[in-house]
């Protein structure tokens, strides 16, 4: 079935979901929602980033679980799943990681959006730049602990040669 | 280990050591697999499937997997850390999830046996017979949400909009407007009183206690809304309503209709506990724990009224439409889910009701493509009745 009932559905996902992929589900409803104002903190670190490639809805084909019967009140279904298509790349998602269709919806979004990026710019993409930039951090991290260490040992071993200078000044001064 | 595979044999065979109807189809059961192979979580849950599909069970395999995923302690079975999926279950473990299957087998809805579920990312408690959101009425939050963003309202004292909930049932279109809307203020009305008690443990849980009001209230009574009067006039109107047609309730599945008999073990019946106040507002130990297994506290599954609506399903439609005029402001809006025959009918009835000043501005499909949403919009003050000059002076605001 199309997507084409949905429309205002998310706006597209465009610099408000600039989140690595180890995000906290409670904030995507703030940052999805096509109501809510994306607040300063929010764009704050992006500015220097072209925006990820939205996503089309028209260009997308969602599926909820079949056999959905009557729906609304007259149903109480719990299968939450909800699978995105992208047409024109193939690729598609499947997401049942929260309990809320609504939540699934965005999620779905939200990774085939990334998935579509990857797919389109390989290297280029921003899920590859944001895990190289988080590697190189890292490794500086690791440079600046190790150099840390490294001043602490001197400065111990500068002390305690001090101190057995000291020692033996005072045994001299007898 | 010889005691420990006992354990288990028993824990597979299903509620049958319950005894009741399921013992005698169990006794002869054996597990798949010889034992003591310790059941990992994919596999109790292939296990329940397998039971839940030969009883006929509805969604067989996703009650499993909620269940099993609930006793783990996560929402979903697809969120579960995957170094879970192939851990042995502790025998604790595996008894909580037989505990709750057998629930399932008698049909309880998996919200209930849960007794949580999720609305729009909102963990909400669920307790019967208190009316289990649907999936669909998300959307109809999304669609409030829309609309407040793109009109521009006259920011007063309290900041805004306003909002009237009729029906809030466990509270899930309120508090998820109310935390969504950092300035809005809401009164959820409901004429059940376990309802009443659940939004307000549910709003207090997400700490949105301060911003709403839950007031006991029936829509259909004649002259029982003059006090609503007290809060100001209204930017919005959002209701989930009965809406089912009167015709179509025998068809509903036995998870909504059914009320278990009485009998012993789990998942048991007294009629006679939710009738009872559900106590102080401050006091959660009371009210709050609700237990699938527990003898208190079900009365059969959902509250029936809370479907409802009627010969043509609009009995409780047609009320909010009538109340909602005295309690809007000029261009307020109302926002309700319905029935997919609703939208044309709505629009006759207010043709036929120009006294109401009410148009139908929009009508929203759901996400299976159904119409679902309306938009009613106000259209200004009513003859020889402006809409701001409110009877009385305004009572100080007080939270309850």
């Amino acid at each position: 079935m199309s997507a084409s009932g949905f429309l205002r559905f998310p706006a597209p996902l465009t610099r408000r979901c600039m989140v690595p992929w180890g995000l906290r589900l409670r904030e995507m409803p703030a940052l999805l929602s096509p109501g809510t104002a994306v607040t300063p903190a929010q764009m704050a670190g992006r500015k220097d980033r072209p925006a990820l490639l939205s996503l089309d809805e028209s260009e997308l084909e969602e599926q909820f679980v079949k056999g959905h019967g009557p729906g609304g009140q007259a149903t109480n279904k719990t299968s939450n799943c909800v699978v995105l298509k992208h047409i024109p790349s193939g690729l598609v998602v499947k997401c049942h990681q929260t309990r809320s269709v609504d939540q699934n919806r965005k999620l779905a979004r939200k990774i085939l959006q990334e998935k579509v990026d990857v797919f389109y710019n390989g290297e280029n993409s921003l899920v590859y730049k944001d895990k190289r930039e988080a590697e190189k951090k890292k490794q500086e991290r690791k440079k600046r602990a190790k150099e840390t260490l490294e001043k602490k040992k001197r400065l111990k071993e500068l002390w305690e040669s001090s101190k057995s200078v000291q020692g033996e000044r005072s045994a001299d001064s007898d | 280990m010889e005691c420990w595979g006992r354990m288990l044999r028993a824990f597979l065979s299903g509620p049958g050591r319950r005894g009741g109807a399921w013992g005698s189809a169990y006794s002869s059961w054996r597990p798949h697999r010889p034992v003591p192979g310790l059941l990992n979580a994919t596999e109790l849950v292939s296990h329940w499937t397998a039971i839940f599909e030969k009883e006929g069970i509805p969604e067989a395999q996703e009650s499993s997997e909620y269940i099993v995923a609930h006793v783990l302690g996560a929402k979903t079975f697809q969120s579960l850390r995957p170094v879970l999926w192939t851990q042995p279950l502790t025998p604790w473990q595996l008894q909580c999830i037989q505990e709750l299957s057998s629930c399932r087998l008698q049909r309880m809805p998996v919200q209930y046996i849960l007794g949580e579920w999720d609305f729009r990312g909102l963990s909400l408690k669920m307790a019967p017979p208190v009316f289990i959101p649907r999936p669909e009425t998300e959307e109809l939050v999304e669609w409030v949400l829309e609309e407040v963003a793109q009109r521009p309202r006259a920011v007063g004292a309290q900041g805004g909009p306003l909002i009237l909930e009729v029906g809030c049932g466990s509270g899930a279109i309120s508090l998820s407007l109310l935390s969504q809307l950092p300035q809005s203020q809401v009164i959820a009305v409901d004429k059940g009183e376990a309802s009443i008690c659940l939004t307000r443990e549910n709003a207090q849980r997400l700490r949105l206690q301060d911003r709403i009001w839950i007031v006991p209230f029936d829509v259909t009574l004649e002259g029982s809304w003059a006090h609503l009067l007290s809060w100001g006039p209204m930017d919005l109107v959002v209701s989930n309503p009965p809406y089912v047609f009167h015709q179509d309730m025998e068809q509903l599945a036995p998870e909504i209709l059914r009320r278990p008999r009485p009998r012993e073990g789990s998942c048991l019946v007294q009629d006679e506990e939710w009738k009872q106040p559900c106590g102080d507002t401050h006091d959660l130990e009371a009210g709050s724990q609700w237990d699938p297994l527990s003898t208190r506290g079900t009365a059969g599954y959902e509250d029936l009224a809370a479907l409802d609506g009627g010969e043509k399903g609009m009995d409780i439609i047609t009320h909010i439409l009538t109340l909602a005029p005295r309690l809007l402001k000029d261009s307020g809006s109302i926002f309700l889910e319905v029935d997919p025959r609703h939208p044309e009918l709505v629009g006759g009835w207010l043709q036929s009701r120009p006294d109401l000043s009410l148009d139908l501005v929009a009508v929203r499909k759901d996400f299976c493509g159904r119409p679902r949403f309306l938009h009613i919009r106000r259209s200004g003050p009513q003859h020889g009745c402006p809409a701001h000059a409110w009877p009385g002076p305004q009572p100080a605001r007080v939270p309850g």
